[in-house]
């Protein structure tokens, strides 16, 4: 007699005893527990919990933000892919990569509820918009994109075992499937748009000239570079996780060719990505940044935001991997694209983090001072159940969904 | 003010195409339900899902391809490479045996058989009487219920025909024909329906025959060994016997479900 549970999961696959799924979610659901009551302490008391100012206005949560929605883009770019350039072989991880955009989504949009403050009046930002501001784009892009992921998530949770055998959930699923292209382009067009604008916020800090580029028209060199170095990380993201599952699960989810692949296209935009911020850092170090009064080196002057961490993100997190992607023998090799893939990752991570920590960090005026910033236990916790939200979502997804279509092929 | 409302208008347009694509799913699944097209609309859902060993074309049990997949939802009667092969094979050749036997297994060549373990034999009155063939009917040998169709049922092909309930797992065995249900019989050993094929006519062009009988049995016997070889290790060789009446009896452990889904066809 089949148990309930095994019944809600898809057929021809196998999955761990209830008691092992247990165990594995149980440490996640008390990170969770344990980052919702300092989330709630920052939603009730304000702000006062966590150790941003007035000065240092970015902190953990943005560069998470910043971070994760870099991250997901693979969702967008992979859909773009298969969808619009009918790149077909990606339907392996297409479902993988909806979840995943919707965690990084959704968990951005957690995060930014507690960061702003006041969740009851999210509406105020459609109802009373400020037109000026890059970022209202980028909350209503945010917003419409997640409501993008949320419909695209759909249609994977109704193919269940269980709900698709209510037909008019399966029938409603075969006919908004048909219109997947056209969620895709509304996706990517959103996409493209807040990717942008998130890069677009440095053509108007004028005050910060480390961050402070200029560009064409309204855009700076910044909202170019974000877009493409989200559709290079999105790729190598979804390849990273898709590893990382199937080492987990010991099963073999996707066919030898999906990974390489994956690997490929990352490793394609990545390499005019960094020829890009490499062409834009030299004129922010010969025009841009003495125009302000600075000399570039002189950002570098403050420790441990040594030239080593511009270095590192343009050759270490950047040009490497990108090599060792667009060489086919080194893509054959899982040990290399996996390599690969966490140091394009970790690489969007470093520059997220030098864009908003290190750009606040540093100071301004001649009398200011270097300012330093840790995280409260708070924010840390709040950044950690977003961590642990994505691990349960994925983790219940991938046992009850079909996340990898070609997982019941392999797995006989 | 221009710009502003080019922001907004945008916005608004976005929102416009997400509610537009949900409302224009919502009514073409309405319009699918009025039309009857659930069923078909179901099994099309649903194929693309099936493991790529269960969506092999016909032509390969035959030799006429080495590996192809079907995309035509095992409805031959769309497939133009399937009309093509047809019309190559000779015409007016010996008259087969009248049975096959596979495995110990017998298939009588005076019907027609379904992909999904359901056979179809046209009778003179013009009705087709469906039943399970000798596979499927050792698969779900003394069932604990069996929910047939009401009699002025409409059948799809590829629909769901009637459901078996064995050892706890709800089986439904497809229809091999498009038409309504005319008789209903309870009888494993026999047939479960008559029905009386839409527009007085019995198109079998998507059902197997003939020469194809012994290789797909062949393979499906290769397929149940895979599908009931304990987890993790690899199928044992044939023995020379031939199956149990009750298959399920003699592999408790089994996971009967899975064996139900993989060879009845769902998911």
């Amino acid at each position: 007699m089949p148990d309930a549970d095994s019944q809600l999961m898809p057929r021809g696959v196998r999955r761990s005893t209830p008691r092992q799924f247990l165990l594995w979610i149980l440490p996640w659901a008390a990170l969770l527990a344990f980052g919702l009551y300092g989330a709630g302490l920052c939603l009730v008391k304000g702000l006062n919990q966590t150790h941003m100012d007035n000065r240092f206005a970015f902190g953990l949560w943005i560069f998470l933000d910043l971070t994760v929605i870099a991250l997901g883009a693979g969702a967008f770019f992979t859909g773009f892919l298969l969808y619009i350039l009918k790149k077909t072989e990606l339907k392996a991880v297409i479902n993988s990569a909806v979840v995943i955009g919707f965690i990084c989504y959704s968990g951005a949009v957690a995060a930014l509820l507690v960061d702003v403050g006041q969740p009851l009046r999210f509406w105020f930002t459609f109802w009373h918009p400020n037109v000026h501001s890059m970022l209202t784009e980028v909350t209503f892009c945010i917003t419409c994109y997640l409501t993008v992921l949320l419909i695209e998530y759909v249609p994977i949770v109704l193919k269940n075992r269980k709900l698709r055998q209510i037909p008019s959930f399966l029938v409603f699923e075969f006919e908004l499937h048909k219109l997947m292209p056209v969620l895709a382009g509304v996706g990517t067009f959103l996409s493209f748009f807040h990717q942008g604008s998130l890069g677009g916020l440095y053509g108007v800090l004028r005050g910060r000239p480390f961050a402070f580029r200029e560009g064409f028209a309204i855009w700076p060199s910044t909202f170019f570079l974000f877009i493409l170095s989200a559709a290079a990380a999105g790729p190598a993201f979804i390849l990273l996780t898709t590893w990382l599952v199937s080492k987990i699960s010991g099963k073999r989810l996707v066919r030898p060719e999906v990974l390489p692949l994956l690997g490929r296209i990352s490793g394609i935009l990545l390499l005019p990505y960094i020829l890009l911020k490499s062409i834009d850092t030299l004129i922010w170090i010969n025009s841009t940044s003495p125009a302000r009064g600075f000399a570039a080196h002189q950002f570098y002057a403050w420790k441990p935001f040594g030239a080593w961490i511009l270095f590192a993100e343009i050759v270490g997190f950047g040009l490497l991997p990108a090599l060792i992607l667009l060489r086919r023998r080194m893509r054959e090799s899982t040990a290399w694209l996996v390599f690969a893939a966490s140091l394009v990752c970790l690489g969007i991570a470093l520059n997220r983090f030098v864009l908003t920590i290190q750009t606040l960090a540093l100071p301004t005026l001649p009398f200011d001072p270097f300012l330093s910033y840790l995280p409260s236990w708070q924010e840390t916790a709040t950044f950690l159940a977003v961590v642990a939200y994505g691990v349960l979502v994925y983790s219940f997804s991938f046992r009850y969904l079909t996340l990898f279509p070609q997982e019941k092929d392999l797995s006989c | 003010m221009l710009s502003h409302v080019i922001f907004l208008g945008l916005f608004y347009t976005v929102l416009a195409v997400l509610s537009a694509t949900l409302a224009l799913s919502a009514c073409r699944a309405a319009r699918d339900f009025k039309a009857r097209r659930v069923e078909t609309i179901c099994w099309q859902a649903t194929f693309p899902d099936l493991p790529a060993r269960e969506r092999v074309c016909r032509h390969e049990f035959t030799g006429e391809f080495r590996h192809r997949t079907c995309d035509k939802a095992f409805d031959c009667r769309e497939c133009q490479t399937h009309a093509a092969l047809a019309a190559k094979r000779p015409q007016g050749a010996a008259p087969p045996a009248r049975e096959v036997e596979v495995f110990g297994l017998d298939f009588p060549l005076d019907r027609f058989y379904h992909r999904g373990h359901a056979w179809a034999h046209p009778e003179p009155d013009g009705t087709v009487t469906v039943g399970l063939d000798a596979l499927g009917a050792r698969l779900v040998t003394e069932p604990e219920a069996i929910e047939l169709p009401a009699v002025g049922t409409h059948v799809e092909n590829n629909g769901a025909a009637w459901h078996v309930r064995k050892r706890g797992t709800r089986v439904r065995i497809l229809s091999p024909v498009d038409g309504e249900v005319v008789a209903t019989a309870n009888s494993p050993n026999g047939w479960y329906l008559k029905v009386r094929p839409d527009g007085g006519y019995f198109d079998a062009r998507h059902l197997l025959r003939g020469a194809e009988i012994r290789p797909w049995i062949a393979r499906e016997m290769e397929r149940l060994q895979a599908a009931l070889a304990p987890a993790g290790q690899p199928p044992t060789m044939a023995d020379g016997g031939v199956p149990m009446d009750d298959i399920a009896a003699g592999y408790p452990d089994a996971d009967w479900d899975a064996v139900c889904s993989e060879f009845f066809l769902q998911i």
